[in-house]
């Protein structure tokens, strides 16, 4: 796992470093950078804004914690977007059309989004194990065919219905939504931001306490290892696949069920591509990914507030690209830093020449 | 190898070769485009009657609005958009000239933004003194469901949907088939082969307005006429609204069939259309929302561009600002129509000056409600 | 640092010996926490066949590396002829003269000798008729009977061997740094590149041969140096030294010896293959051909073979890894032929991998986490589907003590740990749990003296204890020395048995290759020639 030093430093120096990068676009913009900074923190004492952080952190925790289960195992899955968006629309339909006990109904819903995940993403699965189809190549193409099943499925005379000259699907019943936590004026607090708190817990137990997370983990980092190590690889692809598209599909559900209580035309897509970024903001680590989403938020929310004091909002988006950016290569040097550092303890240890030539060289 | 490389080079030659024909063959078609088929059988005008249409809005009436703080909510594209974002930014503008207005804020919303964003921002307006606040789009309808009501103070405006229940909320509405209508009339009248084509650019209800307008007008004008229909995108999927390449690809399909008259609903990808449009001999283009004939960067495709289906937004903008003013919102109609000048069509190159009489028929058959216009495709 | 050691005692002397070709005083290259070279001295004379001798690890990579100009030393100079130099590239190392050939070869298969020669040196006698002259020229002066238009993936390993020496000679090099150039041979082609050095080397080249292989190095050289610890020890002559002397010299104690101590084998089968056979995917060719093999508790066999021979797939199959054609595997009697590697891993298998970093490690996880890798279902290290983290750190403890892997602690990463150190900790896992039989592919390749020895004993003690092995091994003194049976595997068959305390390595080598002509090994030793190509298919 590294040493703290070697978790904390990276994503601490790339996001000094976007800020840096910010600072100079906002001063070379004419834009005074000291004043979009107090904007942007200050927005998170006003109204509801803080609540609205963490809701929207819960729903990209989700996404990022589905993409993060695909990196553990050397999975893009980009489909994550089209995974959770079809789950989203389906769960929609199903839910506003059944009628069941309060609770029951949301936990169908929930239940309901989870499999059409999961067996959206059974597609890419199923084609890399049995015809090496790559995974990026294939969840790219079903995004786009999710997009047009969406579509499809929300044209008024499908399962669609008019509300104005907005679209959505039908209303579910108040038995099927999930009750907010109400915090007076700063908002309502999603009441399935904690089923993203509990997936974390559990994707944290999976991966580090089990068996299975093991396996993962090993056929992740070298297929011929965990081979040898008597790892069925093909199965962790199919298994993993099948849980990324699982927590995919759980992505709309904090707003579907929270706040929303129909799909529309006009909900926004685009949470699987911000998870990708978190889960590399994240390093796959839960309480990484925690943190990743919350400052994505806590940016996201920032374009308002800027946009308020006449600052170009697009200042977020060039922090949020350049932080994913850094910290990659922030990773990159710091791991390799690291691992230079520990073959020199090991070095000191031995005493000796011995092991730079040897660990230099590699295998001979 | 060197034989691999030597098929290869045989395909390309091949495919140049027939990519040539093709092109020949397609040059003679759109050269031929007005000889191929007879110009519609036109129906009967109907008769104009007088007295309906209003030329002018100007009240002449001076009223005093530098008192307002406006708060400006744009969709996706903002000021600059060069579709109807502009259309609103050109009501403030005027507004800031007819009635003295100073203080207004605009705030422009994201791509793909989440619900709760669209709320703080409205929030953020109301919570910082501005009054009124407008928003563009119906995108922002569930946003001020839930914003409007803290704030009942606040006068809001909302181009393109209505909000149940909140009386401080005035929808500003178009009646976008009904321009559409006239403007389908002038394709009728215009097309060469007696068919003529419409791109959305998203399948969505509003769009379908267009859609339906326009149909309802061709047919009104020539019965026999075909109308053919393209999306960019089906609905859920909005970058058929900002995607020029496919436009000019679809385009170039209608008027491969053999429209010689489009019409374009498609926000950023219109200028697509206009390039399909300006390649092809002989065919015909109506913009929308804008008078595009004046727009700088379309300048290009200016000689194509025969009319536009205005879509007054800068008109419902200007009254609601008035009417705040005044502090009477009562007389701001429920939707803006012909009548109102909500709707319209561009005279600008003078290309329909030889029908403006039939159309001027149309419209007053409109204002007069003899003419009902659909606003859903086929119903 | 505790490297006090004389050195270079006759560095820079001998001038009666003719010019000097290399001369390196003082190098000192560090690289974090380590001094790889400290303050070397090397005197080669021009013309002479020089080895520079030290077990895996002792610096030599790294001052060939000086050398050739792909790094810069901190301390010291070069003098190349007499005159001071600094190389910044190996560019300016070939200007100079040196030419280096790599023990992994790096030639374009799809290409011919020719091209494969001039390729990257087209500036030095175009690509046409005077490049061709050259080569050929070339060719006949060092004795290589090469075909210019042959395509290189049709050569065998010997004859790849040479197309590297032409391509540096044809670089113009006049001295040549030969890295572990026999590692890949069998004993007949170690005497055929012999027979081309010397009679270079009485056309002026000067040869650096990198070698910790002492029977060889005192077969070819002209003078010894050797190098310990990242610093020269000291020089010998070849002509009056020992084994022993040479070896106490590298390893400055004494050699472990591979020798196995009495037979205990037992007559209890713990493998047996019935038949067993492999075809590759697709085109169906015969990997390994209707194999019958046992392993008795108790009993080490060999396999000795050219590598690409079958050994590789052998291994795979017998874990599961691949499935077998036909045939039929038991394990202690019982049919494992259909059931997957964990469960065959779990009967008693364990299984050391002959590359460990590919297939034994996962290299940036810590060592406790690696001790889980093939035991994620069993005690210690797991309980039910859940891993017993804490069980699998006091066990990786347990390994670090009894199979002396030197490492600050558990939670390193295992890339941090040296070759050999990474070996004892994989043997250590894999005779964790109490195995039935083990795998060992290569057991002691790349490692250290000292963790050879550990790996050995281990293995000798588990031996003792009942353990069946089944050893993969190029190093033919290993398979002598530990072994109880030896079998030799040619293209995907078992074509000779030897008994290792009568059977010689080249009588072993004349085998590996098929020259020996029939299934006896021993009969028939004196194998003088062989065939181009017959490493095997690749």
């Amino acid at each position: 796992m590294g040493s703290l030093r070697g978790q904390l430093l990276p994503p601490v120096l790339a996001i000094a470093f976007a800020a840096l990068l910010c600072t100079i676009t906002l001063l070379i913009s004419g834009a005074n950078p000291g004043s979009a900074l107090a904007a942007m923190v200050g927005q998170v004492g006003e109204g509801t804004t803080a609540v609205d952080i963490v809701n929207s952190a819960s729903v990209y925790y989700l996404a990022a914690l589905a993409v993060a289960i695909g990196f553990q195992m050397n999975l893009f899955n980009i489909g994550v977007e089209g995974q959770y968006r079809l789950a989203a629309v389906v769960a929609a339909v199903v839910g506003g059309a059944v009628a069941l006990p309060t609770g029951v109904h949301a936990a169908f819903i929930i239940v309901v989004a989870a499999l059409v995940g999961a067996a959206y993403a059974a597609i890419p699965a199923i084609l890399k194990v049995t015809r090496n189809v790559h995974e990026v190549i294939s969840t790219i193409m079903l995004n786009a065919i999710a997009a047009g099943i969406i579509a499809f499925m929300i044209r008024d005379d499908m399962f669609g219905v008019l509300r104005g000259n907005n679209i959505s699907t039908a209303e579910i019943a108040s038995s099927g939504w999930v009750p907010g936590v109400p915090l007076g004026g700063y908002g309502t607090l999603f009441g399935l931001a904690f089923l993203a708190v509990a997936v974390g817990i559990g994707y944290w137990v999976l991966m580090n306490r089990t068996r299975f997370g093991f396996e993962l983990r090993a056929a992740g980092e070298s297929p011929t290892a965990a081979t040898a190590g008597g790892v069925n690889a093909k199965r962790m692809i199919l298994v993993s696949m099948l849980l990324s598209g699982g927590v995919a599909g759980l992505v709309a559900m904090p707003e579907l069920l929270g706040r929303d209580h129909t799909y529309l035309m006009t909900s926004p897509a685009g949470y699987g591509f911000t998870g990708i970024a978190i889960a590399l903001l994240g390093r796959n680590h839960p309480a990484g990914i925690a943190f990743g989403a919350l400052l994505w938020a806590f940016l996201d929310k920032s374009a308002v507030a800027l946009d308020n004091v006449g600052v170009p909002k697009e200042i977020v988006t060039i922090m949020q690209g350049s932080i994913v950016l850094s910290v990659v290569v922030a990773y990159a040097v710091v791991r390799r830093f690291e691992l230079r550092a520990e073959q020199r303890r090991v070095g000191q240890k031995l005493g000796g020449a011995e092991p730079a030539a040897a660990t230099a060289g590699g295998a001979s | 190898m060197r034989r691999m490389r030597g098929v290869v080079l045989a395909v390309i030659a091949l495919t140049g070769a027939m990519s040539l024909v093709a092109c020949a063959k397609d040059a003679g078609r759109r050269g031929s485009v007005g000889g191929q088929a007879a110009a519609c059988k036109l129906a009967d005008k109907p008769e104009l009657i007088p007295g309906l249409i209003a030329t002018t809005t100007a009240t002449g009436e001076r009223i005093d609005g530098s008192h307002l703080r406006v708060g400006l909510a744009f969709d996706v594209g903002g000021r600059g958009d060069e579709s109807f974002n502009d259309a609103a930014a050109a009501g403030i503008d005027r507004a800031k000239e007819e009635l003295g207005i100073t203080d207004v804020r605009e705030v422009t919303a994201s791509h793909q933004e989440s619900e709760d964003v669209k709320q703080s921002r409205l929030r953020q307006l109301a919570q910082d003194g501005f009054n009124p606040i407008i928003a563009v789009g119906f995108s922002y309808a569930d946003s001020l469901e839930a914003v409007a009501p803290e704030f009942p103070n606040v006068r809001f405006a909302l181009v393109d949907a209505t909000v149940e229940g909140a009386p401080n909320v005035t929808p500003l509405l178009f009646s976008e088939e009904q321009g559409s209508f006239l403007v389908g009339v002038a394709a009728a009248y215009k097309s060469r082969n007696c068919h003529v084509g419409f791109v959305g650019g998203v399948e969505t209800p509003l769009i379908q307005k267009f859609e339906a307008g326009f149909l309802q007008g061709a047919k009104a004008a020539a019965p026999d006429i075909r109308v053919d229909v393209k999306y960019l995108t089906s609905a859920g999927d909005f970058s058929g609204f900002n995607d020029p390449e496919k436009a000019t690809h679809s385009t170039r399909g209608l008027l491969d069939r053999g429209a010689d008259v489009i019409y374009q609903a498609a926000g950023g990808s219109g200028k697509g259309v206009f390039a399909a449009v300006d390649d092809a001999d002989g065919a015909m283009a109506i913009g929308v929302d804008s008078d595009q004939y004046k727009q700088k960067n379309l300048a290009a495709y200016r000689d194509v561009i025969i009319t536009s289906m205005l879509k007054r937004v800068d008109v419902g903008v200007v009254d609601f600002l008035r009417a705040v003013a005044k502090n009477d919102l009562s007389a701001m109609p429920d939707v803006l129509n012909l009548k109102e000048n909500g709707v319209d069509y561009a005279t600008s190159g003078g290309k329909l000056d030889d029908i403006e009489d039939v159309l001027e028929a149309y419209k007053s058959q409109i204002i007069a409600g003899n003419i009902e216009v659909r606003d859903r495709p086929g119903a | 640092m505790t490297t006090p050691t004389p050195t270079g005692t006759d560095a820079g002397a001998d001038p009666g010996g003719g010019a000097t070709a290399v001369v390196l005083s003082g190098i000192t290259k560090r690289f974090p926490g380590v001094v790889a070279n400290d303050n070397v001295c090397l005197t080669v004379r021009r013309g002479e066949v020089h080895a520079l001798c030290g077990e895996n690890g002792a610096g030599k990579s790294t001052l060939m590396k000086t050398l050739y100009g792909m790094q810069q030393p901190d301390e010291g100079t070069i003098e190349i002829n007499g005159e001071q130099v600094h190389f910044r590239s190996p560019a300016d190392a070939i200007a100079a003269g040196i030419g280096m050939v790599h023990q992994h070869f790096m030639l374009a298969d799809n290409l011919t000798v020719l091209e494969n020669v001039v390729l990257g040196a087209e500036s030095a006698h175009g690509i046409g008729g005077r490049a061709r002259r050259r080569v050929a020229e070339l060719a006949r002066q060092t004795g290589f009977d090469l075909a210019p238009d042959l395509l290189v993936e049709r050569l065998g390993v010997a004859d790849r061997q040479r197309v590297e020496i032409l391509k540096v000679l044809y670089r113009g090099a006049r001295i040549v740094i030969l890295d572990e150039p026999t590692a890949v041979l069998v004993p007949q082609e170690v005497e055929d590149l012999f027979a081309s050095v010397r009679a270079m080397r009485e056309q002026g080249y000067t040869f650096l041969f990198i070698s910790h292989k002492l029977d060889e190095v005192r077969a070819i050289a002209d003078s010894i140096t050797v190098i310990r610890r990242g610093t020269t020890v000291g020089t010998a002559d070849p002509a009056t030294v020992t084994n022993r002397q040479l070896a106490e010299m590298m390893v400055g104690t004494e050699l472990p010896s591979p020798q196995t101590r009495e037979s205990v084998v037992t007559d209890r089968a713990v493998l047996e293959l019935r038949g067993l056979t492999l075809r590759a995917e697709g085109d169906g060719r015969e990997l390994l051909h209707d194999l019958d093999l046992t392993v008795r508790a108790g009993e080490i066999l060999g396999i000795a073979g050219v590598e690409g021979n079958g050994q590789t797939e052998l291994v795979e199959t017998i874990m599961g890894i691949r499935r077998a054609s036909a045939g039929r595997i038991l394990l202690s009697g019982k049919d494992i032929t259909r059931v997957g590697t964990l469960a065959r891993r779990e009967a008693g298998i364990g299984y050391v991998p002959e590359d460990r970093h590919r297939y034994g490690l996962l290299l940036t996880q810590p060592l406790w986490w690696n001790r889980i890798l093939g035991y994620q279902t069993r005690r210690p290290t797991a309980r039910r589907g859940w891993l017993d983290r804490a069980g699998a750190r006091q066990d990786t403890e347990r390994i670090v003590r009894d199979f002396d892997v030197r490492t600050p602690g558990i939670e390193v990463a295992a890339a941090a740990l040296s070759g050999g150190n990474q070996q004892k900790l994989i043997v250590g896992r894999e005779l964790s749990g109490d195995p039935v039989l083990l795998i060992a592919s290569h057991p002691t390749r790349g490692v250290d003296v000292g963790a050879q020895a550990l790996i050995w004993e281990q293995i000798k003690d588990a031996r003792a204890a009942g353990l069946a092995v089944l050893l993969i091994s190029a190093d033919l003194d290993e398979l002598l020395g530990l072994s109880d049976t030896i079998k030799v595997m040619l293209r995907g068959r078992l074509v000779a048995e030897a008994d290792p305390k009568t059977v010689t390595p080249e009588e072993l080598g004349a085998a590996m290759t098929g020259a020996a002509g029939d299934r006896d090994a021993k009969k028939d030793g004196a194998a003088d020639h062989q065939e181009p190509g017959e490493g095997g298919d690749r």
